[in-house]
């Protein structure tokens, strides 16, 4: 197997892993508004996974553009630039304070990741193929 | 007017009106009232019109009649003689028409700009010699408003009764373009709550919670949110669950037999609003329908031991009641009142006197402390640039002093006597608090450890919870939670400038949220001459349900700032509190609370965490129609689960029930303008921060423009064309100026010279104020005194009787006269520059104009009549509203120093200042909005 079905093969993994961590927020969201936690342990929950989900997502970012993968690194642009300006901003984290105001907000953030992340998994595992096919002619 | 009472025409009763400082009088065959004195004319027909010398300009003449037609329309009394002059309103009997709806500015084109020229001819300084009181020449008010309110008391009933059989609420348009705000329509009740016959268990006119404790933006409730989009009115709930009790005011009644009914299903207490089934045995919810039994105990008279009567049971009759709490309602035991006050002794707050004036409030208020129980603990936390503790052994009156400097792993330096019992500490804690002052005052050190300081307290008490009283002079600089001055004079006025309002720094708020889980609050009292950043200090009261004042340069070598501080901070720490306290709102089915404002933590989605909940402070909630609404009237409920300071589990229940409607003319008719304005306040506040400023006034405007148009489209014949007039109901009339006020705001208003701290000050009042003092924040009260009616100054019937209030405009200055301009938080006295040497002499004891120095003063009571009358004025506009506020009194001179000038004009809120428009232009600014538009 060659340098992109090796790539594609780790964005694939990357990308599921990314799918369930979109699922657990909206899995949480949804216990927040039916009463099962309260807002102070669901940010303090979530925040420790935001970050590693943003590095996530900026590494394999990272790894297409230094392979030159570039129609999948700039389909990751718009949501890298989206996470660094949030970051910037500093208003990446949860804050209890105000979670019930924003929570339509994060949910609907959360859910055009988890259709995002969907796709490029699909994107992924079809140029993994692609590769390998083109590998084995 | 000392006593209207014996003068009335028969069948007139008076009723004193507690909010508007007058007599209501009210025709009891009809249940009409007015605020008008009725007089009998000669062919014996009651007309409201005075025959005395009229008032100048035609202007009141007509809308009087305007007035007494309107009534005749909505009663169909033919007891009442046909006004004279044009017939206005509708036939008697006969439906409205959008088509024909009288507009009463119409036929008075140009009449504004004729009263706004001012009275014709120059009244003497005062001395009476007007020929009648001003206010008798206010439009009568004949629409009947059914308010039930503690005082009314049988009359209300019995037209709350007469009522029944009428279909909803009569819409009456105005013309904004012609009619001015009137500032005496600020102080009518609501509109009236109609519900449907048979719907309330009781007669009582108690059965609805007065307005001053909740009361909702509409009071018809639309069947279907297409319906409430249609008007384009916010939907909400404004609550000030804990209200404090006026002399005058019935108290709260208290159940004591521990038998709580509640729906099974949705958790509703019981009220008025249930009905009982199954021969009484069941209970039917009012909320959920569902069927309930009714607690065996529920008939039975604990105190005398025998059957009681269960209609004479307060639940059942009262809109608020006080539930005691069995145990069932309790985590843990309930716990003792706790004060921590956490003192700045550094150089600047010792220098100005900070230190020395709290230590002695406290001092003085020792005994005012809640401590029925004699389970009060008090601690004292003294900080500059270390920590220093108080060791406060019972018994005895040593105390001893800790310092500990390590800020970053902040400890307790002794596990037992910092935080000790009031009762038996007393003798340390009054020495502590005559020497502590004298223990710092050579003190140099420049620097705050706030956060630190704060911790420390939170360890002490976190297993207790309570409250944290901080006085601070300075921005934190050490430790936890130190900040950086930020503020930055070019970024005022910017869209950059709501990032000042914003917290700086997290610290605030995970502390907060931790304060929270601990049942401990936090009230900031802020002194600071220099920047001090009170958007982020504010943030601690803000989610812990704490209070915010704000003493900007304090100084106590001023007299009137000592006074000030020493009176709220007195206040605050007497107040009773709850303690331990959850908000839960419930309504009818279909109806979901979506948003909520206010100082509390949103725990759970309809959830609010309260460590304490302090008198007077109010909250507001937005309202969601999720489906539509079936029932004839819809039930809103608050519970406020708490501890009292002396050691009592309790619910607090407010129940208001209103009736729901699918005519959209009905929804305009019961929207109730304080309540909007208090929403739309909150909701700006919340914008402001997390959008732009702008972004605020603009949502402001633009709200204005949608209840306009919605109410141009839908009630008036011009529908969607453009229109020569500004149709709005008479009920929302003053919502624009209201509006124009809170554009006005410090809190809100464009400028590129208010400093963030007052900014961030002013929108802390905005979101916690009760409407009563909400109102002339936004709204302020404005006095002509030399010229004010003989017997205004002096004690009538019911206090002080104070003089007419006039529209905002300094049109209405005089360069002769003397006025009062206030807005809850400030008195100013304004003196023309021409006035008269014995007007000077006799209010300020001095000779002339020119020697009157303008500032902070306190103004002497004098040996004669008018400076008694004025001290009077002034002293009642102190204390007729609720809360701890003490508003300072500043003179102004016409021509003194510009700041202090333009800062009472700038209450005069129907002027143009800079950029800001004046009501006139804002009005037309609306209308062209309005006809722009295409709705
Ligand atoms: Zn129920």
């Amino acid at each position: 197997m060659g340098a992109s079905g090796w790539l594609f093969l780790f964005s694939v993994l990357m990308a599921a892993g990314l799918l369930f961590t979109m699922v657990f927020f909206i899995i949480m969201f949804s216990d927040l508004e039916c009463d099962y936690i309260n807002p102070i342990d669901l940010c303090n929950k979530l925040n420790q996974f935001v970050l590693p989900e943003n590095i996530a997502h900026a590494f394999l970012a990272l790894l297409f553009l230094l392979s030159g993968q570039w129609i999948a690194f700039l389909l990751n642009a718009p949501l890298l630039v989206y996470n660094v300006n949030k970051i910037r901003n500093s208003n990446h984290m949860y804050d209890a304070t105000e979670i019930f105001r924003t929570l339509p907000n994060h949910k609907k953030e959360s859910f055009i990741k988890l259709g995002f992340y969907l796709l490029s998994f699909f994107y992924y595992l079809y140029r993994m193929i692609l590769a390998l096919i083109q590998e084995s002619e | 007017m000392a006593s209207p009472a014996q003068q009335l025409p028969p069948g007139w009763a008076a009723e004193w009106d507690q909010n508007a400082q007058r007599y209501l009088f009210i025709e009891t065959a009809t249940g009409r009232t007015q605020w008008e004195e009725p007089f009998l004319d000669p062919e014996g027909a009651l007309n409201p019109v005075p025959t005395a010398s009229p008032p100048p300009g035609q202007h009141h003449t007509k809308r009087r009649q305007y007035a007494a037609g309107q009534t005749q329309a909505y009663y169909g009394a033919d007891t009442i003689a046909p006004p004279p002059g044009p017939a206005y309103g509708a036939v008697p009997g006969q439906p409205a028409q959008p088509s024909q709806l009288f507009t009463p500015g119409l036929a008075a084109e140009g009449q504004f700009a004729q009263q706004q020229i001012g009275q014709p001819g120059q009244p003497p300084y005062y001395g009476g010699a007007q020929p009648e009181p001003e206010y008798i020449n206010q439009p009568g008010f004949g629409q009947g408003p059914v308010y039930q309110q503690p005082g009314v008391g049988a009359l209300a009933d019995q037209f709350s009764q007469m009522n029944v059989g009428q279909k909803g609420l009569r819409l009456f348009t105005t013309n904004l373009l012609t009619a001015p705000p009137e500032p005496l329509e600020l102080h009518r009740p609501p509109p009236d709550i109609i519900l449907p016959p048979n719907s309330c268990l009781s007669n009582s006119p108690f059965a609805n919670a007065d307005p001053s404790y909740q009361r909702c933006t509409l009071n018809a409730i639309p069947t279907s949110n297409s319906l409430l989009n249609k008007s384009k009115i916010p939907l909400g709930l404004v609550i000030t669950p804990y209200r404090s009790l006026k002399e005058g005011d019935d108290p709260v009644p208290l159940i004591t037999d521990t038998v709580i009914a509640r729906c099974r299903r949705c958790r509703t207490y019981i009220n008025p609003y249930v009905q009982f089934i199954d021969g009484g045995n069941r209970w039917r919810c009012c909320m959920c329908s569902m069927s309930n039994e009714v607690p065996q105990l529920f008939d039975w008279d604990q105190v005398r031991n025998q059957p009681g009567d269960r209609w004479a049971r307060a639940e059942l009759n009262h809109g608020v009641v006080e539930f005691v709490a069995p145990t069932e309602y309790m985590v843990r035991p309930p716990q003792p009142a706790v004060y921590v006050f956490l003192i700045d002794v550094s150089h600047n707050a010792v220098q100005s006197g900070m230190v020395a004036t709290a230590t002695r409030t406290i001092l003085e208020n020792l005994d005012r402390i809640p401590n029925e129980d004699n389970r009060t603990k008090v601690a004292f936390i003294a900080f500059d640039v270390s920590l220093h503790f108080f060791s406060l052994p019972a018994g005895t009156s040593d105390s001893s002093m800790l310092v500990v400097s390590d800020l970053d792993d902040v400890f307790l330096p002794k596990p037992t006597d910092l935080l000790v019992n009031l009762t038996e500490s007393r003798a340390a804690i009054e020495n502590l608090l005559g020497r502590l002052n004298d223990m710092f005052t050579e003190n140099h050190v420049i620097g705050s450890a706030l956060g630190p300081a704060l911790q420390a307290a939170f360890k002490m008490m976190a297993h207790i919870g309570g409250k944290i009283v901080v006085l601070s002079s300075s921005l934190p600089s050490l430790g936890a939670g130190a900040l950086k001055n930020r503020e930055d004079p070019k970024v005022l006025g910017t869209s950059k400038e709501s990032a000042l309002l914003q917290p700086a720094s997290p610290f605030y708020k995970t502390f907060a949220i931790e304060c929270s889980r601990a049942q401990v609050s936090v009230d900031m009292f802020l002194f600071s001459a220099a920047y001090q950043d009170v958007a982020t200090l504010a943030c601690l009261p803000r989610y812990t349900s704490g209070q915010t004042f704000f003493y900007p340069a304090f100084n106590a070598s001023r007299t009137e700032d000592a006074v000030k501080f020493a009176h709220e901070f007195g206040e605050v720490i007497a107040m009773p509190i709850m303690l331990e306290a959850v908000i839960r709102v419930r309504a009818s089915k279909n109806l979901r609370m979506s948003a909520f404002h206010g100082n509390f933590f949103v725990r759970s989605t309809d959830l609010l965490a309260m460590p304490s909940v302090p008198q007077d402070v109010s909250y507001a909630i937005e309202i969601q129609i999720e489906d539509n609404l079936t029932a004839p009237f819809v039930v809103l409920q608050t519970a406020v689960l708490h501890t009292t300071c002396f050691g009592e589990r309790r619910i607090r229940v407010v129940t208001t029930a209103l009736p729901t409607t699918s005519n959209l003319s009905e929804v305009f008719a019961s929207a109730d303008q304080v309540a909007i304005a208090t929403l739309l306040a909150n909701k700006a506040v919340e914008r402001s921060i997390t959008h732009k400023l702008e972004d605020a006034r603009d949502a402001l405007f633009n709200k204005m423009v949608e209840i306009l148009s919605a109410y141009k489209a839908s009630m008036t014949a011009a529908g969607a064309g453009a229109s020569a007039q500004l149709a709005i109901s008479e009920n929302l009339k003053m919502l624009p100026v209201l509006i124009l006020g809170l554009l006005k705001n410090v809190g809100i208003r464009q400028s590129a010279q208010i400093p963030p701290d007052l900014r961030a000050y002013a929108q802390c009042l905005l979101t916690t104020l009760p409407s009563q003092l909400l109102i002339p924040y936004i709204y302020p009260t404005f006095y002509s005194l030399h010229n004010m009616a003989p017997e205004c100054g002096t004690v009538g019937e019911h206090g002080i009787i104070m003089p007419q209030p006039l529209p905002l405009t300094s049109e209405r200055l005089e360069r002769h006269g003397l006025f009062l301009i206030e807005d809850g938080q400030n008195i100013f006295l304004w003196v023309g520059r021409d006035a008269v040497p014995q007007l000077v002499m006799d209010v300020f004891n001095l000779p002339s104009y020119e020697v009157l120095r303008g500032g902070k003063t306190t103004l002497p009571v004098l040996d004669n009549p008018f400076s008694q009358r004025v001290n009077a004025v002034i002293q009642k506009t102190r204390e007729m509203r609720r809360g701890v506020y003490y508003p300072h009194l500043y003179v102004v001179k016409e021509d003194g120093e510009p700041p202090l000038r333009l800062w009472a004009l700038s209450c005069l809120i129907q002027d143009r200042a800079d950029v800001l428009p004046s009501y006139q232009q804002f009005i037309s600014q609306l209308r062209d909005k309005v006809n722009g538009s295409s709705y």
